[in-house]
């Protein structure tokens, strides 16, 4: 890549983070240190550590962060571990299957999850008891359905560190007398401590800050449904902007302490397997007891979602202490589908995520050619800058842009014209700041799988063609692109499938009923009375579908296994 | 059309390594020339540098009449072979070699006729269909081939085109190449760190080393009459013997050695009475029949090792009374062999033979 437009790649992007990364963010540092007599004032940020809701909010927070990444780390484990050293039948398809809570949207489940494990619920129904699983304060439901559904990440992660590991450390230490639990201890372990470490801290930044799951769940008690709430008053109240403030100063931290720790080698799905371990077969029971745990949890995290399911095939009140629905109905299908919110947010969804896949293309295959094919120093910087929105929640992204765009749309100019004020103010029309979030966070995963696609590729294909007289552009064209589509189609549907399924942006950014999408639809049906949980469930169920026949499909004309797209 | 390659004071630096150090070489049309070196010599930067795949920190390529230093890859109209041949996995091999002529926007027609003459020639028509990874390695290696040639370049670049293939098939594609570019008349430009190709397949030769050029010539003379110690034994296997140069009249000069006074009638770079030389043998020039009573330049010897190879023998054998030195010698259609056990034997070089060279220079390969 020649340096010139290396430089260009550098600038636009530097410029794109810069307008739409850094600037929201400062902004939050700003409406939680500034007053409004324009003074610089730490009484905002005092404030939230003095005031006992705020507090709790956080304390309560950190204990689903803490508690979450815990339970994904034993449940993703041991199954990594088992996949990792030996083979057995079907375990192709639990691989893939164990993957696919990923894209199951958790605050959807949350509404089954009630369902099956409320105090009216399915499981007490089936015992004939009447506890409340999920407990009086809720948590424990919250930090089981987040671990269900954020294990994923942990489970690429830990496998990506196992397979990196060369068999002759293991066989060394065997050789030196350390067996079992010993070896895993001592060798294994601190071997795969980066992508442990590098998977537990998206996992603890996610649900540190997760707004969807607890906001159904009804558990209001944390600091990102009190940022929501308080943000939703008109006048700007600061103290939410200080409580952002903390909440990005937690994340940051930790995953800039991953990155000192472990020197940011091993993050999120990034590294592919360099050498393998030699498999043992399993056979006969052996491998159905290997079978087991993969099951074990891949029922448990569907289970949410099959109570999605029967709910949105369940008469209103049909489910109520009962095992199964006893009224079956496909009205719900009719009536969320029908209504006028559901087939505009449909629109608005797919016109977003489109939106936002294209500009994670063309700003992942600009920032991986950089990254992987020049020589400027401040590659590293571009490299380092593209993975940031791993680091910094949805929520506090959102409060950026809200800011943001009060911001624009307070100025003399933009007030008093329709067009800009339709471009920029979050309240007149979303679309601007809700792709631009969409898009800045998952660029990560994009980013990521292009950089792996063009290492695995020569540069020596590309001098091929440009010895044979085709210019830059012409052998991108003909010959990087066709050599890395498999990765492009992998990350394009990874962040096509985030973006239709993102809560925390969609529900703060999207205040006009024109512009919802299907997730802030489906969280105002879930609020109306008495027939609420069935039509967002019914919507969530349309939703999942949509997703599951537009990844199986794409793989099946791709002639590529499910789980093949989602090792980026 | 066959041209000139020109480069002129050429200059690279990698961060504070010169791979390449003021090198300038003029290569003449049709010619097949050969770049030759250690791994670390520069000559792949060269050749990179020739393609356009980094930019020189200073100097001058030309092509032709045309300066290409500042311009990009592909608009200097270069067909390179590449060391891993980079053949496209996603294009069949017609489609492959087809590409270069789609750049240059030639008519459907005319394309399929030329693909086709290319594929003959390196006699790969009838796997025209496959994909790349279909083919072995020596089959890549002709498909890269004729997607260089196809677009008829104004110059080949091979980098080290043969350096994958296996021991019988190298022999067999470097007969290959040569006849292929002599046929197209091309000037060529061949990157290797096999001196046995080099000598067999280049037209001249250059022999570089820590960025500069050594030597360059054609390969009997760059074999025969190697300029510097580190050419010596780049190239072929020599003995070395320290030396005081003690003149003579005309081309008959004499050396003082610890192993005695050796005559050469080799021409040799002007050196002073006195100076300190290095006397290169090669093993095959050292005889073991019996000379001219009056013959100079015998030496007394034991024949202590002998490795049989069928039509030769190498033989070490101990030289000199009191500070024994070593002597590789070579014996063509051998009949000593002096496997177990020691032999006596009488060694003895033509003075046309005696190669005398500088006694320093950089980097030359421990004997």
């Amino acid at each position: 890549m020649r340096k010139k437009s290396a430089w260009i790649v550098f600038g636009v992007t530097m410029a794109v983070f810069l307008v739409g990364f850094i600037f929201p963010l400062l902004l939050v540092v700003r409406n939680g240190f500034i007053s409004p007599d324009g003074q610089f004032t730490f009484r905002y940020l005092f404030g939230v550590f003095q005031n006992p809701i705020y507090l709790e909010g956080l304390r309560n927070s950190l204990r689903l962060a803490v508690g979450t990444t815990l339970l994904a780390t034993c449940l993703s484990l041991p199954l990594a571990w088992l996949s990792n050293r030996y083979h057995f039948r079907g375990k192709v398809w639990v691989n893939a299957l164990v993957l696919v809570p990923m894209i199951l949207p958790p605050f959807v489940g949350a509404i089954g999850f009630q369902q099956i494990l409320g105090q009216y619920g399915a499981l007490n129904a089936l015992l004939g008891l009447d506890v409340d699983w999920l407990g009086r304060g809720r948590w424990v439901g919250v930090i089981l359905l987040q671990s269900l559904s954020l294990y994923p990440i942990m489970y690429l992660n830990v496998s990506a560190a196992l397979a990196n590991i060369d068999h002759a450390m293991d066989e060394a230490a065997e050789n030196l007398g350390a067996t079992g639990f010993t070896k895993f201890r001592r060798i294994t372990l601190p071997l795969m401590a980066p992508g442990l470490f590098a998977g537990g801290t998206i996992v603890f930044i996610w649900s540190f800050t997760e707004l969807g799951t607890p906001l159904i769940m009804n558990y209001t008690r944390v600091a990102s449904v009190q940022v929501y709430d308080a943000l939703k008053e008109i006048g700007g109240n600061p103290f939410p902007f200080a409580l952002v403030f903390v909440m990005l100063v937690v994340s940051v931290s930790l995953y800039l302490l991953s990155k000192i720790m472990f020197g940011g080698k091993a993050y999120a799905m990034q590294s592919k397997a360099a050498t393998t371990f030699t498999e043992t077969r399993l056979t006969g029971w052996r491998a159905g007891l290997a079978l087991l745990p993969f099951l074990l949890v891949i029922f448990l995290a569907l289970l949410p979602h099959a109570g999605v399911i029967l709910t949105s095939f369940s008469a209103p009140g049909g489910w109520y202490r009962s095992v199964l629905p006893e009224v079956y109905t496909t009205g719900n299908y009719v009536e969320a589908l029908g209504h006028n919110m559901t087939v505009s947010s449909i629109r608005n969804s797919l016109f977003f995520s489109t939106l936002a896949v294209m500009f994670n293309l063309v700003f992942g295959i600009g920032i991986a050619f950089v990254v992987v094919r020049s020589t400027i120093r401040v590659r590293g910087v571009l490299d380092g800058l593209a993975m940031m929105p791993l680091a910094v929640p949805g929520l506090v992204m959102a409060s950026g842009y809200l800011a943001f765009s009060s911001q624009i749309s307070n100025s003399e100019l933009v007030r008093n014209s329709p067009a800009l004020l339709n471009l920029f103010d979050v309240k007149t029309n979303p679309t601007l700041f809700l792709v631009m979030a969409y898009g800045i966070r998952r660029l990560p995963y994009m980013v990521r799988s292009a950089v792996a696609g063009l290492q695995q590729t020569s540069a020596g294909l590309e001098e091929a063609a440009a010895n044979l007289g085709a210019s830059p552009m012409v052998s991108l064209r003909r010959v990087t692109l066709p050599l890395i589509t498999a990765n492009l189609i992998a990350g394009a549907l990874l962040a096509f499938a985030f973006s239709m399924l993102e809560v925390s942006d969609s529900l703060m950014l999207a205040q006009r009923e024109d512009f919802y999408p299907i997730t802030k639809t489906i969280y105002e049906l879930f609020q109306l009375i008495g027939t609420g949980k069935y039509l967002a469930s019914a919507l969530g169920v349309w939703a999942m579908l949509f997703l599951a026949v537009t990844i199986v499909g794409s793989s099946l004309l791709l002639g590529k296994k499910l789980g093949a797209l989602f090792r980026v | 059309m066959a041209v000139t390659v020109q480069l002129n004071d050429l200059v690279k630096v990698f961060g504070n390594i010169r791979a390449v150090d003021h090198i300038s070489l003029t290569i003449e049309p049709g010619e097949l020339f050969f770049l030759l070196g250690p791994s670390g010599c520069g000559k792949t930067t060269l050749l990179r540098a020739i393609a356009g795949f980094n930019e020189p920190d200073g100097g001058q390529i030309l092509i032709g009449d045309r300066d290409v230093t500042k311009l990009p890859p592909h608009k200097r109209d270069t067909g390179m072979v590449f060391q891993s041949y980079a053949l496209w996995p996603h294009m069949s091999v017609a489609q492959n070699v087809a590409f270069g002529l789609e750049m240059r926007k030639l008519g459907k027609a005319e394309t399929q006729k030329r693909v086709q003459e290319a594929l003959e020639m390196v006699k790969m028509s009838d796997r025209a269909t496959h994909k790349p990874n279909q083919l072995s390695g020596g089959q890549q290696q002709r498909v890269a081939l004729a997607r260089a040639l196809v677009i008829h370049p104004q110059c080949l670049l091979l980098d080290e085109p043969l350096s994958n293939l296996d021991a019988k098939l190298r022999l067999e594609m470097r007969t290959e190449i040569r006849r292929i570019c002599k046929e197209a008349g091309l000037t060529a430009i061949y990157v290797t760190h096999d001196q046995k190709e080099a000598l067999s397949v280049a037209d001249r030769l250059a022999v570089l080393n820590g960025g500069v050029v050594e030597q360059c010539g054609a390969p009997r003379e760059v074999y025969r009459r190697p300029v510097s110690m580190f050419v010596a034994s780049f190239i072929g296997e020599t003995n070395f013997i320290p030396g005081v140069f003690q003149g003579g009249e005309g081309e008959r000069v004499t050396i003082d050695t610890e192993l005695g006074t050796f005559v050469s009638t080799a021409p040799m770079s002007g050196f002073s009475v006195g100076d300190a030389v290095m006397i290169s043998l090669r093993p095959e020039t050292l005889r073991l029949d019996t000379p001219a009573a009056s013959a100079p330049n015998q030496l007394d010897g034991i024949v202590h090792d002998s490795v049989y190879l069928g039509e030769v023998a190498q033989h070490q054998v101990r030289v000199g009374g009191d500070k024994p030195m070593n002597l590789k010698v070579f014996d063509l259609n051998p009949r000593i062999i002096a496997r177990d056990g020691e032999e006596a034997a009488r060694v003895w070089v033509d003075p046309s033979d005696v190669v005398v060279l500088p006694a320093a220079g950089k980097g030359v390969p421990a004997p």
